[in-house]
């Protein structure tokens, strides 16, 4: 388990191989959550699908975990409802830095065929940043393995700076 | 029930984090030791205020819509919304379109219990199954594609009749797929009926007779594992139904185990009609015309949908909107029996009972928050899972000693 | 035909009970009930172990009409009976069916707090669906409803 503090001085020599190990391990094994904040369930059945031997994910060293605790990647499907905002800011408040957020769909990305609807209160990035998105309704699996990939050559390009996630 | 004062009730809350399939719920779990005492269910974090939506869109928008209601089951969705819209505006649709129409239902009800039978493996800690029967549940994925072009929403319903045609090319792909897929089905059903970890999980678990049932009002497989004879595709049929009627499916015992055999021969019924479908395909154009605006009145439009029985009312005013739209999915029909079911239950099968209504719940991972004397403790979904194999290991062991 | 048998069965047990009866479709029978009267109906049927409640549906006729009409769907086999009862829009509480019938539990709560429809002594009246900070005096499906967002559309 990492803490991801991203050094303030300039790194000596120690940090810097350090900084290397960890960027090194969380390329090699980069933890899902899933958190649906309202979708109709296509897309998540879609990254279950991801998951499972005929696309088989995990040859990227990725899991899919129950806690965000443990996670690096915040894979989220669905607009975001009033009453789901509240957990999915509280689930990515759980996760350690550096996080990483996925929205997958078209509803995670504008609200696709919901937006507008009484109790959507909007989509994803309208609530915690988002690095990547994945369009369709639903994606399919080879897209949502290309998110991954995206995503890993950004980790690989070394620690995120912070941004708030306000 | 009379209980010495200082015996400690526990809370056990499960959902609603970790909702990755419909409907995420919320379930409050009374327990005494670890027999569960009482149950309540609060739904609503996936609520988006679908029906409201209706009224403000035309009767072709509400199609795509409504299609998206669920991404599991969303072919019926459009067929129950189509034949209600079909039956207000008396447009007859043509028998080759209502033959197509059961026919991608059928492979959807595959699709969806191949899927369930994963999710359930997952929760009773049978990942195997849970990798293999996701691998098959490829198979019919690809038979959608070829069909329809998409795996998920496949949109094969427009009003009036539907958009894909079946070619001889592609059933024999269908045909093809279905073989394996029958191989498949038979093999699990020898595999959950014969495992003795996996019965030890299901058997005599969660037990509802036929009476018990009925009083509770469960439908579709959960119901006709109790022996409940109520299928809509038999009782009242619709598309392609009416003509080739299908072989219902029952089971008597009402347990864990009569829910998988119900579902997995319900499977088998369901190849031998896509089979029997596309042998007897008639020929007819795909679709008929269809007025922009639909004659007032309302309609009921029933069928079986995987879950159970869907429900939808329609009323229109005689415009190009619904004026009201009410879906009644299977899920609210079950879930209700599952705040029953689960009293005098052992914690530990309490996920087990959930998922055999097949809620459309997540097979993953929930977290829990056990409240203890105002302590709080987090109990996650593999924690709770863990706790269930002790549970059973030491039963095991008291058995064989 | 059953259906038709199932039909005629109902509107016999019931005779009494309601005011009107008419028939829309040829499997489908309306029943208006009384409020007063509903709970003796729906024990009627559920002594007689006719058919199963599929639905309760509220439809709201407009502040101009000043009614609800809750609608409640039996099915047995083909057949589809439906009780209609209409409630004063400004005093909107009806009894409630959950003492014979434990299962209406759901559909109660759902069309409760959607129209804003009261059951009296229905055992859980908590939101089933609406969010816990929603506003307590707003109920969306009625059509006077001021909704954030437009409800969808091309608005």
């Amino acid at each position: 388990m990492t803490n991801g503090n991203v050094p303030q001085k300039a790194p000596g020599l120690w940090q810097k191989v350090l900084d290397r190990v960890k960027t090194w391990s969380r390329t090699q094994s980069p933890w899902l959550i899933h958190f649906n904040s309202g979708s109709c369930n296509g897309c998540d059945i879609e990254i279950l699908a991801t998951l499972t031997p005929r696309y088989d994910a995990e040859r990227f060293g990725v899991q899919l975990h129950g806690s965000p605790r443990h996670a690096d990647i915040l894979i989220c499907t669905g607009p975001v409802t009033r009453q789901a905002r509240e957990r999915l800011l509280r689930t990515y408040e759980q996760m350690p830095n550096p996080k990483f957020v996925v929205a997958v769909g078209a509803c995670a990305i504008t609200g696709g065929v919901f937006a507008g609807c009484y109790n959507v209160i909007g989509h994803i990035d309208e609530v915690i940043p988002v690095d990547v998105y994945v369009p369709g309704c639903p994606p399919r699996p080879e897209a949502i393995i290309d998110a991954l990939v995206i995503l890993l050559q950004k980790l690989a390009a070394g620690p995120k700076i912070e941004e708030a996630a306000s | 029930m009379t209980q010495p004062a200082n015996r400690k009730r526990f809370t056990v809350p499960i959902g609603p984090q970790h909702p990755a399939l419909k409907e995420p719920g919320h379930f409050a779990f009374d327990v005494d030791g670890e027999i569960v005492q009482s149950a309540s269910v609060r739904l609503g974090y996936a609520h988006r205020g679908i029906e409201k939506a209706t009224e403000s869109r035309t009767w072709v928008q509400n199609l795509y819509l409504l299609e998206r209601i669920c991404g599991i089951c969303s072919h019926i969705h459009a067929t129950a919304y189509c034949l209600g819209v079909e039956k207000l505006a008396q447009v007859e649709v043509p028998p080759r379109a209502q033959a197509i129409r059961s026919l991608v239902a059928e492979l959807e009800r595959i699709h969806s219990h191949l899927l369930w039978l994963g999710v359930a493996a997952h929760e009773s800690g049978f990942d195997t199954l849970f990798m293999y029967s996701w691998r098959d549940r490829e198979t019919v994925m690809n038979i959608l594609e070829v069909m329809t072009g998409n795996r998920v929403h496949y949109s094969a319903n427009v009003l009036g009749g539907v958009k894909y045609d079946v070619d001889d090319q592609q059933a024999a792909t269908i045909r093809e797929g279905l073989d394996f897929l029958e191989e498949r089905t038979l093999h699990y059903l020898e595999v959950v009926s014969t495992d003795s970890l996996f019965l030890q999980r299901t058997r005599n678990i969660g037990v509802m007779d036929r009476e018990a049932a009925q009083l509770s009002g469960v439908i579709g497989p959960t119901g006709r594992a109790s022996n409940v004879q109520r299928d809509v595709r038999l009782d009242s049929p619709y598309a392609a139904y009416a003509d080739h009627p299908i072989t219902p499916v029952y089971e008597t015992t009402g347990d864990l185990l009569a829910r998988f055999v119900v579902r997995l021969r319900e499977q088998l019924t369901s190849i031998d009609y896509i089979r029997m479908l596309l042998d007897h395909l008639p020929n007819s154009p795909l679709t008929t015309r269809m007025p922009r605006r639909v004659k007032a009145g309302e309609a009921i439009s029933r069928v079986e949908a995987p879950r159970g029985e869907l429900f939808y009312y329609i009323k229109s005013n005689g415009g190009d909107m619904p004026d009201r739209i009410h879906v009644r999915t299977p899920t609210l029909c079950n879930i209700a029996s599952v705040a029953q079911l689960v009293i005098g239950q052992h914690l530990a099968d309490v996920p087990m009972i959930l998922v055999g209504i097949d809620p459309c719940f997540s097979c993953n991972d929930r977290t829990s928050v056990i409240c203890q004397d105002g302590q709080r403790d987090m109990w996650d979904w593999a924690r709770l899972r863990q706790y269930g194999i002790d549970h059973y290991g030491t039963h095991y062991t008291k058995d064989l000693g | 035909m059953t259906t038709e048998r199932n039909l005629l069965h109902a509107q016999s047990i019931l005779g009494d009970l309601t005011t009107d009866w008419s028939q829309p479709a040829p499997d489908r029978y309306d029943a208006f009930v009384q409020p007063d009267n509903l709970v003796a109906v729906v024990t009627t049927l559920h002594q007689d172990r006719w058919g199963y409640l599929a639905a309760i549906t509220g439809l709201d006729k407009g502040p101009e009409v000043g009614e609800f009409e809750v609608l409640y769907h039996f099915c047995a086999d083909a057949a589809v009976l439906t009780l209609r009862v209409i409630i004063d829009r400004a005093d909107p509480v009806m009894p409630s069916i959950c003492g014979v019938m434990l299962y209406a539990s759901p559909y109660e709560r759902e069309t409760g707090e959607m129209l804003g429809i009261t059951f009296a002594g229905t055992p859980d009246d908590a939101w089933l669906f609406l969010p816990d900070d929603w506003q307590s005096e707003v109920f969306p499906l009625r059509k006077d409803a001021v909704l954030n967002g437009n409800g969808g559309g091309d608005a």
